[in-house]
């Protein structure tokens, strides 16, 4: 952890780059990728629409994270605030009519998959090196199909882009990329893999076997219900070998010594007759271990639980927790873990994205969420905890989720937000740095996409010049003072060329 | 296993519901309107004709001995002689004359309906809200709406006139020969010629084979059995492609998909099993249907089965014949019900628990 020994460069370098969190990325092209800190998931812009008779429902409207090794990501958010979505459109489990737009684009980086995809898949790789030989990254904001602004991608000016950002959101457009290509690789190439050194794997265009071997191989899911997930007619041994044949070629009796194994990793007893035993004859918290053992019977390299906790009582709930604490400790998982529940947040995630209406609104390491909440939905939530609340009634907020069917030109927590001003019916918020991270956060960005961190229009709201919630003040007091000024500065054009 | 325990626990319960059903059968025949000694001497027998034919007939002696000698007579498939249909015929001997017919037809009737209907059924549950689906779908409502003897003289009405409705191709003669659609189906096709004896063993080891007679067997029992499970047909059409639709938008069909499995095998292995699992009732039930519906389609296609033999015996007051055809009916359904519910326990691991 490079970054960690230098708490000065860190803390500076953060300032400068939560801006543009993109540029972690882009800086990666020219290094050898697979470091700690380098994302293994960058998901970049993802909007997932559904297209009904009536109306587009805008599920998930434009969502940028990363996921690092052994790391675990939240996502937090009411019902109907697009968290299922986002995950399930990572594992391409998005059902018709649901669609993920163009201009989205979530990058699988791992370059041993990377190698293995090269060979097995060679008529789908692209050698990114290539094609920058004869593309150049910039030229492509004028292609007439592409309707991409250099703050698509989070960045200030067209330079900086890079081929990476065009290839996967919008491969579909670009003639030089092929239908089914979607595996993109620099360094190497399909007769040479082994000195493949970076690219990445685009989610958004896998289809067929290429998703298939992503699916479960790569990127593991474990649902919400544990109590359905298992099919009622097979026992649950059965269930484990078939994942295990697909991936990892073992069947018969290596399979079933391997399905043990995995039920004795994930905390069951007696595993050797267990495997044999159906769904129904376990209990809710054991069904659930088993889901999870089928999730890392293939060893991925991420794993997407969606409410994993739910449904079960809260003791069972801590168990599975810990082990998954336990096993992301072993295998160096990258968790991107979807609750309601902020009580688990606290308890399981490094950093948190906070959810509403297909929007994230405010990123940040779990410390400084719980500590300093910025966006008014977050203190919202944060108020809602019975125990946190001040006075004697409990905080709610009031109101339901909209539902996000048009695009966004205004603030969709406004209605309910309690901070409301005028300009936020009027303004659709960007995403701006709203203070460093607290000391023990790894990923020190804390960013939230809210008018009142934005000086242009808090001035204009509060003419005495108060800054609500004192946002902008903190990033001062914390040092970042100038990155903080001039990229705030440089934040409010953006706003405008939307 | 405890599922096996379950399977047997039902075997062993099916021997009162025999019983039961046997008793229902003796008070409806022997204390209900039918007076048999009229049916046999006409209205012009006089008294002491009468009591002489109640002696032979056993009707004058007390009803607690007549019920102990017919459930015996029954347990013991001991089924008596007919009385007025074929006076001093066995009820054994018209059984093998009548129920190969009724078991053709049915067998015919069940086969199409699971073969046409539970596959359209799971290509609409499927391809839900496509056009294959929709045509699916109404055709199954639309066939499931036809009431069998309607649907038997329109398929008479048309058959026989089919070189005007078929561009000129006559069923009579297309494929193989058939006399006509009215009639029963030639059932000779095999027969085992040649038997050897080991100890008390016999073993059939010369057969005959005719496979021009079965396929004219099978022509001739199409268009009633088509008719006869034209209902079934319809509603194993409805029913499976619910439970397709049911069992594709489970939470264990959505981990499959996320496992990277293959369309195909979540189909087969997931979808599949899990949807018959509410299909078993519905077959079953319907094989219950195939014998009570068969009277009807039986006397319009103009096939002497059980169904015919049956309705017969009861409106002449034949006793024995309608005792021990009720015997045979009672033992086919207890049978059809653990088929059932051994397909359950093959099915379904649950079974037994809830």
């Amino acid at each position: 952890m490079a970054m960690e020994s230098n708490p000065t460069a860190d803390a500076q370098s953060t300032a400068t780059s939560t801006l543009d969190t993109t540029a972690t990325a882009a800086s990666n092209a020219t290094t050898i990728a697979g470091g700690r800190n380098d994302p293994i998931i960058t998901v970049r812009n993802l909007q997932t629409s559904f297209f009904t008779d009536k109306e587009v429902i805008r599920a998930v409207d434009g969502v940028d994270f990363d996921i690092r090794p052994g790391e675990t990501v939240g996502v937090v958010g009411e019902s109907g605030s697009g968290k299922s979505v986002t995950a399930r459109s990572i594992m391409g489990l998005v059902d018709s009519p649901g669609h993920i737009l163009e201009g989205s684009s979530i990058r699988f980086q791992h370059v041993p998959t990377l190698r293995s995809f090269a060979t097995t898949f060679a008529g789908r790789t692209v050698s990114l090196d290539e094609l920058e030989a004869e593309h150049d990254p910039t030229s492509l904001f004028d292609h007439p199909e592409i309707d991409a602004t250099p703050s698509t991608f989070g960045y200030d000016d067209r330079e900086e882009a890079t081929l990476e950002d065009f290839v996967g959101a919008y491969g579909d457009t670009l003639e030089f990329i092929g239908a089914d290509d979607c595996v993109f690789v620099r360094g190497g190439s399909t007769d040479d893999p082994e000195s493949i050194t970076d690219g990445f794997v685009e989610l958004t265009r896998c289809t067929g076997e290429i998703q298939r071997k992503m699916r479960g191989g790569r990127i593991a899911m474990v649902f919400q219900d544990p109590l359905t997930s298992l099919n009622p007619v097979y026992t649950v041994g059965n269930q484990l070998e078939e994942t295990l044949r697909l991936h990892q070629d073992l069947s018969g009796q290596a399979a079933t010594e391997e399905a043990i194994e995995l039920l004795e990793a994930v905390g069951i007893p007696d595993a050797r007759r267990r495997v044999t035993e159906y769904p129904h004859q376990f209990s809710g918290g054991m069904r659930q271990r088993a889901v999870i053992a089928m999730a890392l019977a293939c060893d991925p390299e991420v794993l997407i639980c969606d409410e994993p906790t739910t449904a079960l009582d809260v003791t069972i709930q801590a168990q599975i927790l810990d082990l998954l604490k336990e096993l992301q400790h072993e295998r160096d998982l990258g968790i991107l873990f979807i609750t309601h529940d902020m009580g688990v947040i606290a308890e399981v995630t490094d950093r948190v994205n906070v959810m509403y209406a297909g929007e994230i609104v405010e990123t940040a390491g779990v410390h400084s969420l719980f500590d300093d909440p910025k966006h008014p939905y977050t203190q919202g939530l944060l108020e809602s905890i019975p125990g946190r609340q001040q006075g004697e009634r409990l905080q709610t907020i009031e109101g339901n989720v909209p539902t996000p069917n048009e695009p966004a030109t205004y603030c969709r927590f406004a209605p309910r937000c309690p901070k409301a001003f005028g300009d936020c019916e009027a303004v659709h918020p960007e995403t701006v740095p709203v203070g460093d991270g607290h000391p023990e956060d790894e990923q020190a960005a804390h960013t939230a996409a809210c008018l009142l961190y934005v000086d242009e229009y808090t001035a204009a709201a509060h003419p005495s010049g108060r800054t609500p919630d004192q946002g902008t003040g903190e990033v001062k007091a914390t040092g970042g003072s100038a990155d903080a000024a001039t990229e705030t500065e440089t934040e409010t054009p953006r706003g405008d060329d939307r | 296993m405890s599922r096996w325990r379950y399977f047997f626990r039902r075997l062993l319960l099916s021997i009162p519901v025999v019983l039961f059903g046997l008793t229902i059968t003796f008070v409806i025949v022997r204390m209900g309107p039918i007076d048999p000694v009229a049916a046999i001497i006409g209205p012009e027998g006089g008294a002491a004709n009468r009591a002489r034919i109640e002696q032979r007939l056993g009707l004058n002696e007390p009803l607690w001995r007549q019920y102990i000698d017919f459930i015996v007579g029954m347990l013991t498939l001991n089924l008596g002689q007919s009385w007025v249909i074929q006076p001093s015929t066995s009820v054994g001997e018209l059984l093998t004359t009548y129920a190969p017919r009724t078991l053709w037809l049915g067998f015919w009737s069940v086969l199409i309906a699971i073969f046409v209907g539970v596959p359209l059924g799971f290509y609409a549950g499927l391809n839900p809200n496509t056009g294959g689906d929709y045509l699916a779908s109404f055709g199954g409502i639309v066939w499931r709406a036809m009431p069998n003897f309607w649907l038997a003289i329109i398929f008479l009405a048309v058959l026989r006139q089919s070189e005007k409705f078929f561009f000129g191709i006559d069923w009579n003669t297309i494929g193989v020969n058939v006399p006509g659609l009215i009639g029963q189906p030639p059932l000779n096709f095999i027969a085992v010629t040649d038997w050897v004896s080991l100890g008390a063993l016999s073993i059939p080891i010369g057969f005959y084979f005719s496979p021009i007679t079965l396929a004219a067997s099978i022509k001739q029992i199409l268009p009633p059995a088509v008719v006869l499970g034209s209902a079934a047909m319809g509603n194993e059409m409805r029913i499976g492609r619910t439970a397709v639709l049911e069992t594709i938008n489970s939470n264990y069909v959505e981990t499959a998909k996320a496992k990277g499995l293959r369309n195909r095998a979540i189909v087969w292995k997931h979808v599949f099993r899990n949807a018959l699992v509410p299909l078993v009732p519905i077959i079953t039930n319907e094989a219950f249907i195939l014998i009570g519906g068969s009277v009807i389609v039986e006397v319009i296609f103009g096939i002497n089965g059980i169904g015919y033999l049956f309705y017969q015996a009861s409106i002449q007051g034949d006793l024995p014949l309608v005792g021990s055809l009720m015997f045979v009916f009672i033992i086919l359904i207890v049978s059809v019900n653990i088929i059932q519910d051994f397909l359950y326990t093959i099915l379904d691991p649950r079974v037994g628990y809830e």
